[in-house]
C-alpha cells in the first residue's frame, strides 16, 4: 500500500500494516527531517526492519540531497541477510507499483570469510585465517615483488578486481552477500573489495556494527562515507558493550612471550634487509622525517594495520626522532616489553588510571608519552617497509602497540587493571594486565559527529533514557512503542514461590539452597507436561546451570522431565550448541517437543529467535545479572556513578532486566506467535526490576500474575494455552492489531495512533534534565 | 485335520489339565493336550487366539502353566513329572513366549487390515457385500486374492507410518534397586532393550560381536551399566570397557554431521569477531576446571548426546527406507536433479524468517515444491529407449536453429492447396450431424435408462468383474489346488449368473429396456465358459 507519512509518500510492501508501524514511521520521519539522533524502541515481531526500511528510502526518494545512503548495522550475519531480503521485498514492490527499474544500489558487507571466492583462502575454517592468507596474496607489496618474480602467487580475483572492477560501477540492484558472490565469480572479481569499494556510492550498506565501531576497522572501511547518511543501528540494546568491547585490550604472559618472538623477527629481518637493501630503510626514515601520512599510501588490502584510535584523531605531525629508524623502534619496543613483564611479576592487585600508567614508565624506563602514541602507526610502516607477509604471526606485538598507543590517547575512560592470579583459583600464578574502556561513547562519538541521523533501535531498550546517557549524545526523538494486540498473545508470570511457599530466587545466599533448586526443577517438569512443543529456559551463568542440571539429574527431575520432553543443553562450545539447537528445533518439528536450556548472555540468548512452535515458553530462571566482583565491572560502575551520575545498582538493575527481557523476547516474533513468558524470581515483583522492562511486557504484567506459586502458574499457563490455541483469524485482528489502507486513514484510527504518541511525550519529558548532565561531563579526549 | 501336516515343536509328557493326565503338543500354529491313551487331542487352541499366558511363581507347589485366551477363557495346565516340572514348564514358557508374539500381530493386524480396506474403499464394501454376504463365494476365496494383491502397496503404506519413537527416558524405568547386601539390580525388559539398541546402534553391534561367544547376556548387560559410555559423568576407569569404542564412533559421527540450517550455526553468527587479546570480560581459556565442573559438562554432553540419539532413533527407520528408495532410482545418473531444483535451505529459512503471514493477502493456496527424482521424465514422459543415440545438448540447440531457419523461409505454397468449397465441405462432413458423424449420434446410457438401474448394472459389473478376475488369475493351471479353484470359480460364476445377472436381465425387460444393456456382461463370462470348457476338454484328452 501506499502511506501518506506526514507528507511523504511511502511505499509499504503489504497490503495490511500493524498500527504502531505506522507510528513508528511517523516519528522515524521527525527524526529525519530534524537531523538529529532517535532512539526508538518497538517491540521484535512487529516489522521494525520493513517500517525502517520503507520510510527512509521513501526519503531517499522523494528528498535525494537531504539523506543520501543509509547505513544499517546490524549484529549477527543472519540478521544481515533478513535486512537485505527485506529490502529486496521492499524493491520488488517499487518496481511494480511505478513500473519503472529504479536504480537502486544496496549490498551487504562481510568479512571475507563470508564473501571469499578463491578456491583455496575460502575453504578455511576460522575468519583470522581466512583474512591472514588473504592478505599474503593481496597485500601492495607483494602484488609489487610480482612485478619481479612472476611466480609470486597472487589472487586472480583481486587482481582482475584491481585490473577493471574499479572503472564500471556495480550495476542497481539489492545484493546480498551470495549475490555478491555469484556476481564476482561471474566476472571473476573478489567479491570482498568490489563490495568494500561499492559500498562508497550505494544508496543502501548493511553490514555489522564493528565496520562503524570499531575504530580499527570503521578507518578503514567506512572512513569515507558520506556526512548526509543515516545511520540505524539495530538491536542495539547491547551497543554499550560493543563499543567497550572493541577498544579494550588484554595482555597475559603469553602476549608477551609471543610479542618477544615477534620483536626478534623484526630485529633479524631488519639485520638482513640491511645487508641487502640498505635504501628501502634509508626511504622509509625520509618519509618518516617528513611526517608523510601513512594513511596516504596505505592501500585498501593492508587491513591488518590499522590504528586503533578513532578517524579525527589521526595524528597530523611527524612520528618523534626516537623511533624513527628501525632499530631505535625495535629497542623502543623491546623496552616497553620489558617493562610491561616487569609489571605482569606482581603478587597483589593493582588498578591505576591511564596518567599513572605513563607516570610510571616514564619514570621506570624513560619512555615518554609521545612516541607511545605513534606506537601503532610506526609499527605498520614497519611491517610494510619489512615485507613481512604473514601478518598473522605478529597479532601480539600489534596489540602490545595498540595498547601503547590507547593509554597514551585517553586519559579518561579508561582503566589498567593488573591481576596476579583469578579469582577462582588464587594458587596458579596467571597474570592478566586488563586496559578496559568504561565509557562507551569513546568508540560511538565519531559516528555521532559525523552523521547527521543515528537511529538506535531495537525491541528492548528500557528505560530508554538510560542510553543517551551512557553513550553522551542528544537524541531529538525517544519513543517506546507497545503492541496493539487483538488477543494477548503475551503471558508474563512471575513465580516467586515453590508449592511448599520457599522463596525462590538466584540470589547469591540462596541460589545453592537445595529447596530453591528443587523448586526450580519442579516448576520446569510441571510446564514441561503442559507447554507443547518447545519449552526454552535461561539461566544466569554457565557455571549456574552446570550446577543446577548436576543436582536436577541427582534428584530424579531430568528424568522425570525426559519424560515428557527431549532435553537440549547449551554449552560453551559453539559448534556442539549449534548441533543442539538443530536437533532441538528438529525435535519441536516433528511433534515430540524438547527443552533447550541455556544462558542468558549466551550466544544463544543473543542470537537465535524462538518463533512460534520453536518456543512457546520461555522461563528465566533468576535474574540474570552480571558477575560483580569483577574488578572491571566495579570500575566501570564507579566511573559511570563519577561521570553519568547513574548509580551502580540502577545500572546493574538495567542491565540484567535488558538481558532478561532479551530472553524472554525471544519467544514472541510476531501477533500470530504467542508465548509463555516466566520470570522465575520473586526479585522480579518489585517495582525497580518490573519497571525496567520493556513496556510491551510491563503492560501485561497484572498484580495477578505476581508473585505466584508453581501450581497458580500452572493453571494461569493451562488457561492462556487453551485460549492461545483457538482459531486466530485476519478478521480478529483487522482494525484493531492490522490495519487497511482505508482503516488508518479514518479519523478515529488517527485518534488512536495518535495516543500512542502521546505516551511518547512522556519519554520526551524525561528528556529535560539531560542537558545538565551533559553539561557536568567534561569533554574526555584531551590530547 | 488333527496334526495332518503339522510339524510338532515340543512335546511334554505328564501334564495335568483338568486332574487328567496327558501330553503337551506344541506345534507351528497351535497348542493342543491329549489325555493319556487317547489319540485326539481334547483342548486344541491356536496361538492367535492367546492372549497371554501366564506361570506360577517360583517356590509354589504347584507347577502350572495358564494361557488365557481373548474370548476370556483360560486353561490350566500342571506339568506333574516332579523331577523335570520346572523344566518342562519353562521349555514350554520360552516356546510359547517366542511364538506368541508373531501370531499376535498377525491376527490383528490382518483383522485391522481388512477392516480398513472395506472402510476406506466403498467399491470393495459393496463387492463384498455383493459376493460374500450372498454367498455367492466365500470370504476367504475373496481375501484370498485381495490380501496378496494389497500386500505391495500394503508394504508401502506402513514404510509411510510413522514408527513409534522412544520415550527419551526409558532409561530412567531402569532405576537400579540397591539388593541389600551391596550390589545393583537392574530389571531389564525386551523393551528396554529394544529401545537401547534403537537408540545406540554401537551398542546393538558390540552386543552382536560379543554375545554369545564372549559374554554372556548377563554380563554384557552388567558392563553395560558400569561402563563409563553409560554412565557420562564418572571418570573413566574402565582399561578393557568394550564401550569405550561406542563412545568414540559416536564423536565421529557427530563431528561429521555439522549444521545444515545456517540460521542457527552459532560458529557463523558473528560477522567479526574481536581478535584475540581484545575485548573486555574475555571468557579466560577454562584450564582450572576443578573435577566437579569436568563432571557436571561431562553430563550436559550426555544429555545432549542421549536427546540427539533419541531422537535419531526415531527418524532413522524413515530416512533408511527412503535412501534406499533413492538409491534404487538413481542408478542413471541425474539422480542429483531434486537437489538442484530445491532452493537452498538458506533461501527458504530466509524467506521464512521475514515472512509477516499476517500482514499480506495469502497469494492462493500454499504450494508444494514438485519433487522431482528425475526432472527429464517428467519433461518427457516415458518414451521407449532408443538404444542407439542420446542427442546432446548441442544437437538440440543445432535442430532448434535448423527449425528456426527453415521457418524463416518457409513460403507457403498458395497454388497447391485445397479448393475452398472442398475445404468446407469436408468440415460439414466432420461435424456433428454430418455424413461421417452418424454414428456418433445414438444416445448414451445414461439418458436412457434411470439411475438405479444405472447403479445396479455397476454392481453387477464390478461383482462380475471381481469373479472374472479370480476365474482368469487360475490359469495356467498348473497346480492341483488351482484346478479346484477353477471348477469352483467356474461353478461361482454360474451361480452368479443365476441368482445375479439373470433376475436383473428379466427386470430391464419388464421395463422394456433393451437387453443389450448386459449382453457386454454376458460375452465377457461366455468367454470364461469357453475358455474353462477347452481346458476341461484338454484335460480330459489328456487324462485318456
Amino acid at each position: 500500500m501506499k502511506l501518506n507519512i506526514d507528507g511523504l509518500l511511502v511505499y509499504f510492501p503489504y497490503d495490511y500494516i500493524y498500527p504502531e508501524q505506522y507510528s513508528y514511521m511517523l516519528e522515524l520521519k521527525r527524526t529525519l527531517d530534524a537531523k538529529g539522533h532517535g532512539v526508538l524502541e518497538m517491540p521484535s515481531g512487529t516489522g521494525k526492519t520493513i517500517s525502517l526500511l520503507s520510510l527512509i528510502v521513501a526519503y531517499q526518494r522523494t528528498y535525494p540531497l537531504e539523506v543520501t545512503k543509509l547505513i544499517y548495522c546490524s549484529r549477527t550475519v543472519p540478521e544481515i541477510e533478513k535486512v537485505i531480503e527485506e529490502l529486496r521485498k521492499l524493491m520488488e514492490f517499487y518496481t511494480k507499483e511505478t513500473g519503472e527499474k529504479n536504480n537502486f544500489l544496496a549490498l551487504a558487507l562481510s568479512s571475507r570469510k563470508n564473501l571469499c571466492i578463491h578456491p583455496e583462502v575460502s575453504s578455511l575454517r576460522f575468519g583470522k585465517e581466512v583474512d591472514g592468507k588473504c592478505h599474503s596474496l593481496t597485500a601492495s607489496y607483494i602484488r609489487a615483488q610480482r612485478h619481479s618474480n612472476p611466480n609470486q602467487p597472487v589472487c586472480r580475483f583481486y587482481e582482475e578486481f584491481d585490473a577493471v572492477g574499479r572503472q564500471v560501477p556495480i550495476p542497481s540492484g539489492i545484493y546480498n552477500l551470495d549475490d555478491l558472490k555469484a556476481f564476482g565469480r561471474k566476472k571473476g572479481w573478489c567479491p570482498y573489495y568490489l563490495a568494500r569499494y561499492s559500498i562508497l556510492h550505494a544508496n543502501i550498506v548493511v553490514y555489522s556494527y564493528h565496520y562503524l565501531l570499531d575504530p580499527k576497522i570503521a578507518d578503514l572501511v567506512s572512513k569515507e562515507l558520506a556526512k548526509k547518511s543515516v545511520v540505524v543501528f539495530d538491536e542495539a540494546h547491547n551497543i554499550d558493550n560493543v563499543c567497550i568491547d572493541s577498544m579494550s585490550v588484554n595482555i597475559t604472559r603469553r602476549t608477551l612471550d609471543r610479542c618477544q618472538t615477534n620483536v626478534e623477527t623484526l630485529q633479524n629481518t631488519i639485520q638482513r634487509i640491511k645487508e641487502t637493501d640498505a635504501a628501502k630503510l634509508r626511504e622509509e626514515y625520509r618519509r618518516l622525517v617528513e611526517g608523510l601520512k601513512e594513511a596516504n599510501v596505505a592501500r585498501e588490502t593492508d587491513i591488518y594495520l590499522s590504528n586503533p584510535v578513532l578517524p579525527d584523531e589521526i595524528l597530523q605531525e611527524a612520528v618523534p626522532g626516537s623511533i624513527r629508524t628501525a632499530e631505535h623502534f625495535v629497542g623502543f619496543l623491546k623496552r616497553f616489553l620489558e617493562y610491561l613483564k616487569a609489571r605482569l611479576r606482581i603478587h597483589h592487585v593493582v588498578q591505576e588510571s591511564s596518567p599513572q600508567f605513563l607516570k610510571d614508565i616514564y619514570e621506570k624506563v624513560c619512555i615518554d608519552r609521545k612516541p607511545l602514541r605513534f606506537c601503532a602507526e610506526r609499527l605498520r610502516s614497519l611491517l610494510r617497509t619489512l615485507e613481512i607477509a604473514d601478518i598473522a604471526d605478529f597479532s601480539a606485538v600489534t596489540l602490545i602497540s595498540n595498547f601503547a598507543t590507547l593509554v597514551s590517547t585517553y586519559s579518561k575512560g579508561f582503566t589498567i587493571i593488573i591481576e596476579p592470579f583469578e579469582d577462582k583459583t588464587p594458587t596458579i600464578v596467571n597474570p592478566v594486565l586488563h586496559f578496559s574502556c568504561m565509557d562507551p561513547s569513546i568508540a560511538i562519538k565519531p559516528v555521532f559527529e559525523r552523521f547527521q541521523s543515528v537511529i538506535i533501535t531495537s525491541g528492548t531498550l528500557s528505560p530508554l533514557d538510560i542510553y543517551p546517557r551512557i553513550l553522551d549524545f542528544r537524541p531529538v526523538t525517544m519513543a517506546s512503542f507497545t503492541m496493539t494486540l487483538a488477543r494477548t498473545c503475551l503471558c508474563p508470570l512471575i513465580v516467586g514461590r515453590g508449592n511448599d511457599q520457599v522463596a525462590m530466587s538466584s540470589k547469591f545466599e540462596t541460589r545453592e539452597d537445595f529447596a530453591v533448586i528443587r523448586n526450580y526443577g519442579n516448576l520446569l517438569l510441571e510446564m514441561s507436561a503442559i507447554v507443547p512443543d518447545g519449552i526454552v529456559a535461561f539461566f544466569t551463568s554457565y557455571v549456574y546451570m552446570e550446577n543446577i542440571v548436576a543436582s536436577w539429574y541427582e534428584q530424579g527431575i531430568l528424568e522425570n522431565i525426559q519424560r515428557n520432553k527431549l532435553i537440549f543443553i547449551e554449552t560453551q562450545d559453539a559448534a556442539e550448541t549449534s548441533m543442539a539447537l538443530e536437533k532441538y528445533q528438529e525435535a519441536c518439528e516433528n511433534g515430540r517437543g524438547a527443552i533447550l536450556l541455556s544462558v542468558a548472555r549466551g550466544k544463544v540468548s543473543e542470537g537465535i529467535d524462538f518463533v512460534h512452535h520453536f518456543g512457546r515458553a520461555v522461563i528465566m530462571f533468576g535474574v540474570p545479572y552480571v558477575y560483580t566482583q569483577s574488578r572491571i565491572l566495579k570500575a566501570r560502575l564507579e566511573y559511570l556513578r563519577d561521570q553519568f551520575q547513574i548509580r551502580e545498582n540502577d545500572f546493574l538493575t538495567f542491565d540484567a532486566m535488558r538481558h532478561a527481557a532479551q530472553c524472554v523476547g525471544r519467544a514472541i516474533r510476531g501477533k500470530t506467535d504467542y508465548g509463555l513468558m516466566i520470570f522465575a524470581d520473586k526479585r522480579y515483583a518489585r517495582a525497580d526490576k518490573r519497571g525496567k522492562l520493556p513496556r510491551w511486557i510491563q503492560e501485561h504484567i497484572t498484580d495477578g500474575s505476581l508473585n505466584l506459586t508453581i501450581d497458580e502458574t500452572v493453571q494461569l499457563s493451562k488457561h492462556f494455552l487453551r485460549q492461545m490455541a483457538q482459531p486466530f483469524r485476519r478478521e480478529d485482528q483487522l482494525g484493531l492489531s492490522l490495519l487497511t489502507l482505508e482503516q488508518l486513514q479514518s479519523e478515529e484510527m488517527l485518534q488512536k495512533i495518535s495516543q500512542i504518541a502521546q505516551q511518547l511525550l512522556l519519554g520526551r519529558r524525561q528528556l529535560v534534565p539531560q542537558p545538565l548532565v551533559l553539561l557536568a561531563k567534561p569533554p574526555h579526549l584531551s590530547t | 485335520m488333527a496334526a495332518l501336516s503339522e510339524e510338532v515343536l515340543l512335546v511334554v509328557k505328564r501334564v495335568r489339565q483338568r486332574k487328567q493326565d496327558g501330553t503337551l503338543y506344541l506345534m507351528t500354529e497351535r497348542i493342543a493336550w491329549g489325555p493319556e491313551g487317547k489319540d485326539r487331542f481334547t483342548v486344541s487352541h491356536l496361538y492367535a487366539d492367546i492372549r497371554c499366558q501366564k506361570i506360577s511363581p517360583d517356590g509354589k507347589a504347584k507347577i502350572q502353566l495358564q494361557l488365557v485366551l481373548h474370548t476370556g477363557e483360560s486353561t490350566t495346565f500342571h506339568f506333574a513329572n516332579e523331577s523335570t516340572a520346572l523344566k518342562d514348564r519353562d521349555a514350554a514358557k520360552d516356546l510359547l513366549q517366542q511364538l506368541l508374539p508373531k501370531f499376535k500381530k498377525k491376527a490383528n493386524k490382518e483383522l485391522e487390515e481388512k477392516n480398513r480396506m472395506l472402510q476406506e474403499d466403498p467399491v470393495l464394501f459393496q463387492l463384498y457385500k455383493d459376493l460374500v454376504v450372498s454367498q455367492v463365494i466365500s470370504a476367504e476365496e475373496f481375501w484370498a486374492s485381495r490380501l496378496k494383491l494389497n500386500s505391495v502397496d500394503h508394504a508401502l503404506s506402513n514404510n509411510n507410518k510413522q514408527e513409534v519413537g522412544i520415550s527419551a527416558a526409558f532409561l530412567a524405568d531402569i532405576r537400579p534397586q540397591t539388593d541389600g547386601c551391596n550390589g545393583l539390580k537392574y530389571n531389564l525388559t525386551s523393551d528396554i532393550i529394544e529401545s537401547i539398541f534403537r537408540t545406540y546402534p554401537a551398542v546393538k553391534q558390540k552386543y552382536a560381536e560379543n554375545v554369545p561367544h564372549n559374554l554372556t547376556e548377563k554380563e554384557f548387560w552388567t558392563r553395560f551399566f558400569q561402563s563409563h559410555y553409560f554412565h557420562r559423568d564418572r571418570i573413566n576407569t574402565g582399561q578393557q570397557d568394550i564401550f569405550s569404542e561406542c563412545a568414540k564412533q559416536d564423536e565421529k559421527v557427530s563431528h561429521l554431521s555439522c549444521v545444515k540450517n545456517p540460521m542457527v550455526d552459532l560458529m557463523s553468527l558473528e560477522d567479526k569477531t574481536l581478535d584475540e587479546g581484545y575485548g573486555s570480560l574475555t571468557a579466560l581459556p577454562n584450564s582450572s576446571k576443578t573435577v566437579k565442573e569436568n563432571s557436571n559438562s561431562a553430563i550436559i554432553k550426555r544429555f545432549n548426546h542421549h536427546s540427539a540419539m533419541v531422537l535419531a532413533a526415531g527418524l532413522r527407520k524413515v530416512e533408511a527406507s527412503s535412501d534406499q528408495a533413492s538409491e534404487t532410482s538413481s542408478t542413471d545418473g541425474n539422480s542429483r536433479d531434486s537437489d538442484f531444483f530445491q532452493p537452498p535451505i538458506k533461501k527458504v529459512k530466509l524467506q521464512e524468517a521475514i515472512e509477516y503471514e499476517d500482514l499480506q493477502n495469502e497469494s492462493g493456496p500454499k504450494t508444494i515444491a514438485l519433487n522431482l527424482k528425475k526432472s527429464d521424465r517428467y519433461s518427457h514422459g516415458p518414451v521407449p529407449l532408443q538404444s542407439h543415440h542420446y542427442s546432446t545438448s548441442q544437437d538440440i540447440i543445432n535442430s532448434v536453429s535448423c527449425i528456426q531457419e527453415e521457418i524463416s523461409c518457409y513460403k507457403p505454397c498458395l497454388t497447391r492447396v485445397m479448393s475452398s468449397s472442398a475445404a468446407s465441405s469436408a468440415i460439414t462432413a466432420l461435424s456433428p450431424g454430418g455424413v461421417l458423424m452418424q454414428a456418433g449420434a445414438q444416445q448414451t446410457i445414461s439418458q436412457l435408462v434411470s439411475t438405479d438401474v444405472q447403479s445396479e448394472l455397476k454392481h453387477l459389473y464390478t461383482a462380475a468383474g471381481e469373479l472374472l478376475r479370480h476365474f482368469w488369475s487360475c490359469f495356467p493351471v498348473n497346480t492341483p489346488f488351482l484346478e479346484e479353484k477353477v471348477v469352483k470359480m467356474q461353478s461361482n460364476l454360474e451361480r452368479f449368473q443365476s441368482t445375479k445377472l439373470h433376475p436383473f436381465q428379466e427386470k430391464i425387460q419388464r421395463e422394456y429396456l433393451s437387453t443389450n444393456l448386459t449382453n457386454h456382461v454376458e460375452e465377457m463370462i461366455q468367454a470364461a465358459y469357453n475358455k474353462f470348457h477347452a481346458w476341461q476338454t484338454r484335460r480330459m484328452l489328456r487324462k485318456t
